[in-house]
């Protein structure tokens, strides 16, 4: 590595990881999600990105070559839909094949009890041993080959797991390349969901889970229980060996309306908040990426050990975040994307101002647009959030 | 009687003490073959989980 991109990489290694130990760096870290927003920037479709993950990779780098950003993920598209298609998943709608090339992929939920990933009555035998279950009722289940138990099915299983190992090692190498090619810090690592969010998403889907806390609440509670140590073992063995960036838990289905305050001390909070408590433990700070308005579950989020999470606002008031948990925890987020897609730079550059005044200033803040930014967004308006902030966002 | 269940722990699919039981004999490093065993089972694990999970 060049001595001078070496300086950058280490700089802005340095900036990053002390505003997410709440204190203050030399300046606002900035560290936008970007997603498709990369192949809109960098020349490519939807599909492109989503389908060859190296031109993903390659949309990446570019983005991270034009724009002074400090941390980057390596690939924010975060479904490879040449993954999902080489073991016939079922529930993707892919950019080029179900949609147009310039769309996002869509995840398509089971409405219904008759189609839903896991049955009502097959609680026992996910809680008695999840990963059989998985492998035995819920892959077969999701994979359109695998029903058919023939030739497709077998090479289904064999591609999927192939391509993973491709795709993991290809995360190597784009994050050599960010570091060599740009001195960009690779932000994230690890794969954590809550188990609430994994028995509402993918395994009972939503409404059917909603039915359960009612119908069979002792059920969802051991199957959040029996998936715990699961979430927390692919949490640190995919995360960052050297535990200097997060792991990223993406929270979907916690905050209202989705889930009342009681049912989110129940069934949702308990498990997840032990995961974060054992990862912290064990040396990793935990990304609570908040997706909607989760400011009423606040005094839950408080619970957790000063530091042992990086809050991102999404849709939440951030300035009330702040003042509820400022204190105690590094935030990151709350510019609107829908001001990056229909707003000016004008308008991008006075939110940016009046977060970094009502927010930054005792440091603990990243900036980052409140979701991860697709092609809707304008560019100069991305532009302008990332120039502003360096600019103004000096201590 | 039947036979023991054997805890699968995070991370394993087929436990090597399962699998351990299937050969007569190992003549050489058993050590070795545990190891490789484990490796690859657990490479199987994070695959599945990863469809789970992050898929």
């Amino acid at each position: 590595m060049a001595e001078d991109m070496e300086k950058l990489y280490n700089e802005r290694l340095e900036r990053y990881v002390t505003a997410m130990n709440n204190e203050k760096p030399d300046k606002v870290p900035i560290r936008p999600f970007v997603a498709e927003f990369v192949a809109k920037y960098a020349g490519y479709t939807c599909q492109e990105v989503t389908h060859d993950f190296n031109l993903a990779f390659d949309a990446v780098q570019k983005f991270a070559k034009d724009f002074d950003v400090d941390a980057v993920v390596g690939n924010m598209v975060y479904v490879w839909t040449g993954m999902t298609e080489a073991n016939s998943t079922k529930y993707y709608r892919v950019p080029g094949i179900d949609l147009e090339a310039d769309e996002s992929f869509q995840y398509i939920e089971p409405q219904d009890e008759d189609v839903a990933h896991m049955r009502a009555d097959e609680y026992d035998a996910l809680i008695d041993d999840p990963t059989a279950f998985l492998a035995n009722v819920w892959m077969p289940r999701i994979m359109k080959d695998s029903s058919k138990g023939d030739y497709r099915s077998n090479l289904a299983w064999l591609k999927g797991g192939i391509a993973m190992m491709q795709y993991f090692a290809g995360f190597g190498v784009q994050g050599e390349a960010l570091k060599n090619g740009s001195g960009t810090v690779s932000a994230i690592a690890g794969a954590l969901k809550a188990p609430c969010d994994i028995l509402a998403d993918k395994l009972r889907g939503y409404r059917q889970l909603s039915a359960d806390f009612f119908r069979r609440p002792d059920k969802v509670i051991a199957a959040c229980e029996a998936l715990r140590p699961h979430m927390m073992y692919n949490a640190y063995a995919t995360a960052d060996p050297t535990k200097t960036v997060p792991i990223t838990v993406w929270l979907h289905r916690g905050c209202a309306p989705f889930m009342s305050y009681q049912a989110y001390e129940k069934f949702y909070w308990p498990t997840l908040k032990q995961i974060i408590i054992d990862l912290f433990e064990m040396g990793w700070q935990v990304l609570f990426y908040a997706e909607g308005d989760w400011d009423k579950n606040l005094k839950y989020t408080a619970e957790l050990p000063d530091r042992s999470i990086i809050y991102h606002v999404d849709r939440g008031d951030i300035f009330e975040v702040h003042k509820a948990v400022g204190d105690k925890f590094c935030l990151s987020g709350g510019i609107p994307n829908d001001l990056l897609t229909y707003g000016t730079p004008d308008d991008v550059r006075a939110i940016c101002k009046k977060i970094i005044d009502g927010v930054a200033k005792d440091g603990g803040y990243i900036m980052d647009a409140g979701a991860i930014v697709q092609q809707d967004a304008k560019i100069e308006n991305v532009r302008a959030m990332v120039e502003f902030t360096r600019e103004y966002g000096v201590y | 009687m039947p036979e023991e269940k054997i805890e699968k722990k995070p991370g394993v699919c087929i436990p090597w003490e399962e699998k351990n039981k299937e050969y007569e004999d190992i003549k050489g490093d058993k050590e070795l073959v545990k190891k490789v065993w484990e490796d690859i089972d657990n490479m199987a694990y994070i695959y599945i989980w990863f469809c789970l999970i992050a898929a």
